[in-house]
């Protein structure tokens, strides 16, 4: 049977300097761990909250994202012709495309192509001040039918050829002077004052982060007169992979992608990171095991008697081991409930990553999961157990007769 | 209440320091009767507590036979003598050996851990062994709360606590004052007398030896010299 937790705790707390240390060490690693992977699920899960199956983006040919590219206008015609394309159809609901059908801006059977103006203009944040870009993006009316999950939460659509604009929430979150009624200097050199005249959600996803104005007004204003990319929808999404086809074809020479891709491939940029700071977390995770190694030994090297005289009346070596084992793992699990609940104050928290594709400002929320609790766990369970074995097999091969006798 | 004889035939047990061969059991071989005390005395280094150890399941010998009651020591695995230890003997040492971040009942409580037992059981069992030492009030009290005495007292309890066949000292009184020495040796002595326990004691002391019935002399790891002690008649001569 094994010693009494008592025993183990009581044994953690009477080294206080080495445990209180290993602690730290431990919780300190635990809670890098989980804040990586809670920016991770927070990135993925904004990116991937973005896009509709049946929509396909169109960029220039070896352009990665819609800042480096150009459409040539010569191109839109072959783009009409694209098979399955769908044509709109009248929307209900609370969506800017219902208001735009409501209103009449929107009109049945307009084919489904939405020709858009990426560009990028500093804001200053609202945490430090500090400028960041933005993402603001020209769009017609037709682009609300392709991004149905767009949602005027506060004020109103812009009026077309007005200097107007609508902030995406999350860019209003993290961005000074966006409210309703302000106006923001947006052009090549932030010489045009646009009007704040309403506040957008898109389901969570990465549009929340943009500016969106009149495309012809952005056009005019940052003397860009071509489209940097064209959004299309097809019927369905069985018509989604003909589609890319025909485009990346002779007939179009344009590069597609499956929206819902390419907004994935974006989130896969955030992987150098992940690899980068994965291999600090395993550096520090060795170290943890070598403090954690250091604190058992230490244990081990000062308890030889005690540990000696328990095999004399009779523990197994095993049940020392299981003892030293269980002495690790409650101070490496106390540790991880640290460093875990310390980043899980964070998760939800709105943060912003400057992507190094568009960039500009993505906004996500942390996210702590129950497989980032786990992982965190599993790491720190790792750590105990690497930590252990070698003074745990120490004390198991520890000489009863002569740890005993008199020091 | 069970109480065990020892039989030790043509003993050896050699250490190896580098080249040098030290003999430090040399063909001893002895009996004592289940339920006596017997006292071991001898130079430093003469083998006593290397006897203890054998006796006692700590060690094996490199020839010889051990029995313990109805044990065969000599043939045991290394992890039969774990069990074995558990449940059949009963170890004091000078040093006490307390497990210092536990009190003086989790302490005696230690080896019952062993059993199965419910826990009413044990703590029924640790706080009839700390009567028997007349340590009851002192229950919660952790090591570096106790003198040198009263820690001595709940190895001894810790010793007795699951009944064991046989107890083994080792220089039990050598780090106490003769006073305090003497409440020890009385206490060992009743453990014999009322209980009826097998007690193997080794000292240095004369006065301490005199507790037992039989004074055994150790030389060089072989009986020098085997004593009964006239002022301590064998009580426990037809335990069986
Ligand atoms: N682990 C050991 N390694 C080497 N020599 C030992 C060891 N244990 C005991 N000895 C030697 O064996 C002899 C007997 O030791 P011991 O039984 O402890 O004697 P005593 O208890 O009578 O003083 C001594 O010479 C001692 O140095
Ligand atoms: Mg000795």
């Amino acid at each position: 049977m094994a010693l009494p937790l008592t025993y183990n705790a009581r044994n953690l707390v009477a080294r206080k300097l080495s445990s209180t240390l290993t602690f730290l060490i431990v919780a300190f690693v635990v809670f890098v761990l989980s804040l990586l992977l809670s920016f991770v699920a927070g990135i993925r899960a904004s990116l991937g909250a973005t896009g509709s199956p049946r929509n396909i983006i169109v960029l220039k040919p070896g352009a990665t994202a819609e800042s480096t590219s150009l459409i040539p206008l010569d191109d839109l015609g072959p783009l009409i012709q694209t098979p399955g394309l769908a044509l709109a159809t009248p929307l209900t609901g609370t969506s800017a495309a219902a208001e735009a059908f409501a209103t009449g801006r929107l009109r049945v059977g307009e084919p489904l192509l939405s020709q858009e103006l990426a560009v990028q203009t500093m804001l200053p944040r609202r945490a430090g001040g500090a400028a960041a870009n933005v993402a603001v993006r020209g769009v017609d009316d037709i682009a609300f039918a392709l991004h149905a999950d767009v949602r005027i939460s506060a004020g109103r659509l812009f009026t077309p050829g007005a200097l107007e604009v609508i902030v995406g929430a999350a860019a209003q979150a993290r961005f000074a002077g966006l409210e309703l009624g302000a106006t923001v200097p947006l052009g090549r050199k932030g010489e045009r004052a646009y009007k704040v005249v309403g506040v957008f959600t898109a389901g969570g996803g990465a549009l929340e982060s943009e500016l969106w104005a009149p495309r012809t007004m952005i056009a005019d204003s940052f003397h860009r007169r071509l489209a940097s990319s064209v959004c299309l929808q097809v019927r369905d999404e069985a018509a989604v992979a003909p589609a890319v086809a025909y485009i990346n074809g002779p007939s179009v020479g344009l590069e597609a992608k499956p929206e819902l891709q390419y907004y994935r491939d974006l989130a896969e940029k955030t992987r150098e990171i992940v690899v980068l700071t994965s291999v600090l977390v395993g550096i520090m995770g060795i170290g943890a095991a070598f403090a954690v190694a250091t604190t058992m030994y230490a244990a081990v090297d000062s308890r030889r008697r005690e540990l000696a005289m328990l095999r004399a009346l009779g523990f197994a070596r095993r049940s020392i081991v299981a003892a030293l084992l269980v002495e690790s793992l409650l101070l490496c699990l106390l540790a991880s409930a640290c460093g875990l609940a310390v980043s899980a104050a964070s998760s939800g928290t709105r943060q912003d990553f400057l992507s190094d594709t568009t960039w500009t400002v993505l906004a996500y929320e942390l996210r702590m999961t129950p497989g980032i609790v786990a992982t965190a766990l599993l790491v720190a369970t790792a750590v105990s157990v690497a930590g252990t074995l070698a003074p745990a097999l120490r004390a198991a091969r520890l000489n009863i007769i002569v740890a005993l006798r008199k020091a | 209440m069970s109480a065990a004889d020892i039989e030790l035939v043509d003993l050896h047990k050699h250490y190896r320091k580098g080249r040098i061969d030290i003999p430090a059991l040399d063909g001893l071989s002895l009996t004592i009767d289940a339920g006596s005390f017997v006292a071991i005395m001898g130079p430093s280094g003469s083998g006593k507590s290397t006897l203890l150890h054998l006796i006692g399941g700590l060690d094996s010998a490199d020839s010889g036979i051990i029995r313990v009651g109805e044990y065969r020591l000599d043939r045991m695995s290394e992890r039969q003598l774990t069990a074995w230890r558990s449940r059949h003997v009963g170890f004091i040492f000078q040093m006490y050996h307390l497990v210092p971040v536990l009190t003086a009942a989790q302490n005696v409580e230690l080896p019952l851990l062993l059993f199965r037992m419910p826990a009413r059981e044990r703590r029924k069992r640790v706080a009839t062994a700390l009567e028997v030492v007349g340590l009851a009030d002192r229950m919660d009290h952790r090591p570096n709360q106790l003198s040198g005495g009263q820690e001595q007292r709940v190895a001894i309890a810790r010793a007795i606590v699951t009944d064991p066949d046989v107890i083994l000292a080792d220089e039990p009184t050598g780090d106490l004052d003769a006073r305090t020495s003497q409440e020890i040796l009385q206490l060992l002595s009743l453990l014999n007398a009322e209980f009826g326990k097998t007690i193997v004691m080794v000292t240095h002391d004369p006065r301490a030896a005199a507790f037992g019935q039989r004074i055994l002399h150790l030389d060089k790891g072989v009986l020098d010299r085997d004593e009964r002690n006239p002022a301590r008649p064998a009580a426990a001569a037809h335990a069986h």
